[in-house]
């Protein structure tokens, strides 16, 4: 039956991913917040840090040094990042605003497409997985995986840094002020092109990020961004588009949903349970847990 | 006879390709001037600082500030140059605090610590009700307040050049007065050039050197204040609106 123990593993269990879906929800809604568009390959960015972080630990690091490879995946999608930014992205921004949510859909769908295909011809449809010399660690009462472990502590360190440098820097000051008015950051004289750049560069490091971190976990493939999209996505409507605090809630509201119904309910329908929240959510609060009141990079 | 500050000269710019808005409009602006601009609605006023600013990129034409041209750079370019908009709605960030929508102000002069934070104090020393709410959101600002703050925010650059955009439309009459009496502060303070449009204008005369009235497009009169009495610029708009 409902042992204490079984309900406090399933909740750390439920905390501990719920963290990590949270970083591709961040990705999403500050991209979202800042640009006022939505990228649609931000899973193609999940699926290259996962294969950055496969090749780098299997063919130059080694495992003892994964922990190594995990900024640098991040550093690769947010170069990576920059250029798409600068190549396709930036052109739509110079325009009038009229069609421009129109564009970005487009384009980042087209990117989409792309991207996994590129991966497709390049590595093949097979399943890779990262080496990991990790031992089983204790949590609690509750054994767990050390790759799993890690993902969720690298997880919590990129988002005291990513709320460190959005809280208390000048340009983290430039982007909570473009989220809220790109007129007025304007009239401030900051470059609101240049803020874009490095809001998309983030927002795709962040799922970038989330692939390295899960490739041991969800393993690396050309697709596997898809699952980790739609549980950002899932998250950013329970969360409210655009709020980063709603973000980050629900993240870890649909880790613990998904956690406690597949425990005590059926692990085969794990991903549906967030779907009925979701359901439940635009049934009674359609702008979401945190809505436009929250909207604040 | 001096250089004006600011120069427009037969400048043409469009939102739509093909549909210009200005029409091949020229203005000067003196330096430490206070300069109106008024005109039917759709005349071109706003459409005219968007265009200054480099919100908009005009198609023809030049805009020079102190002989410098500036008519396509781009907004955050034509700032650093001394230039400071107001725009018609209220320019505030509703979920940072005061003090942080004055340091957003204070981007172009970050680097300056000592100014920044000289500027900011001056800025609370001439708007005390700012001072004390210097750690509220700006969102819980009155409207009155909020306007004073976007104003404030232009303020702490010292800009040269200050273009005001409407700035007491939907204000009480009170308010109005404030908003008027808050926009020579600045021009005495700092001191600065100001390029006010405005459909208030029976109050704006009040407080301007010389008017420009725009229909069309482009300029229809312009002249020393004096040369506006509200008798003239009734039949003026009269003659804008009738053809």
């Amino acid at each position: 039956m409902f042992s204490t123990e079984l309900v406090v593993q399933t909740f750390i269990s439920g905390v501990m991913i719920g963290v990590l879906y949270a970083l591709m929800a961040l990705g999403i809604t500050f991209i979202y917040s800042i640009m006022r568009m939505i990228n649609w390959a931000m899973g193609e960015f999940y699926m290259i840090g996962s294969y950055l972080q496969y090749m780098l630990v299997a063919f130059l690091l080694g495992p003892d040094l994964w922990w190594l490879a995990i900024p640098i995946s991040a550093a690769g999608v947010f170069a990576f990042g920059l250029v798409v930014q600068w190549g396709l992205i930036k052109p739509i921004f110079k325009k009038p605003p009229e069609a421009r949510d129109d564009y970005a859909t487009v384009v980042t769908l087209a990117l989409l497409l792309l991207l996994r295909s590129l991966a497709t011809g390049l590595a093949g449809p097979n399943q890779f997985t990262p080496g990991s010399n990790l031992p089983i660690v204790m949590v609690g009462p509750m054994p767990m995986a050390g790759a799993r472990v890690a993902a969720f502590v690298f997880a919590l360190v990129a988002l005291a840094l990513f709320y460190g440098v959005l809280r208390y820097s000048w340009y983290g000051l430039a982007l909570r002020a473009t989220s809220q008015s790109r007129v007025g950051v304007q009239t401030a004289g900051i470059d609101v092109l240049g803020i874009d750049r490095v809001a998309f560069g983030i927002g795709v490091a962040l799922a970038g990020l989330a692939g390295a971190l899960l490739a041991p976990v969800f393993l690396v493939f050309p697709t596997n961004g898809l699952i980790t999209t739609v549980k950002g996505f899932e998250i950013v409507v329970i969360g409210g588009l655009g709020s980063i605090p709603g973000a980050l809630i629900a993240g870890i509201l649909l880790g613990l949903i998904e956690s406690f119904g597949a425990a005590f309910i059926d692990s085969a329908y794990q991903n549906i349970y967030g779907f009925a929240l979701v359901l439940l959510i635009l049934a009674f609060k359609p702008t979401g847990l945190f809505g436009e009141r929250g909207r604040e990079a | 006879m001096t250089a004006p500050l600011l120069a427009i000269e037969d400048i043409h710019a469009a939102y739509q390709s093909g549909v210009d808005i200005l029409q091949g409009m020229s203005l000067d602006v003196p330096l430490g001037g206070f300069v109106l601009v008024i005109g039917p609605n759709g005349a071109g006023k706003s459409t005219l600082l968007k265009t200054v600013f480099g919100l908009l990129g005009p198609h023809r034409g030049a805009i020079t500030l102190d002989g410098k041209p500036i008519a396509g750079l781009p907004p955050h370019e034509v700032k650093r140059l001394g230039v400071s908009y107001v725009p018609q709605e209220l320019n505030t960030f509703p979920h940072l605090t005061v003090e942080e929508n004055l340091r957003v102000g204070g981007w172009t002069i970050r680097k300056d610590a000592a100014r920044l934070k000289r500027r900011i104090a001056q800025v609370y020393e001439i708007f005390p009700v700012l001072a004390e709410r210097r750690r509220d959101k700006a969102g819980s600002l009155s409207g009155g307040q909020g306007r004073m703050l976007s104003v404030a925010r232009e303020m702490i650059t010292e800009p040269r050049l200050m273009l005001v955009d409407e700035p007491t439309v939907g204000l009480a009459p009170n308010l109005a007065d404030q908003v008027y009496e808050l926009l020579q502060t600045a021009r005495k303070a700092i001191p600065t050039t100001i390029l006010l449009v405005d459909q208030n204008v029976s109050d704006a005369l009040r407080h301007a050197e010389a008017v420009v009235m725009m229909n069309l497009g482009k300029v229809k009169a312009a002249g020393p204040v004096a040369e506006f009495g509200e008798d003239r610029v009734r039949d003026l708009i009269q003659e804008c609106l009738l053809g």
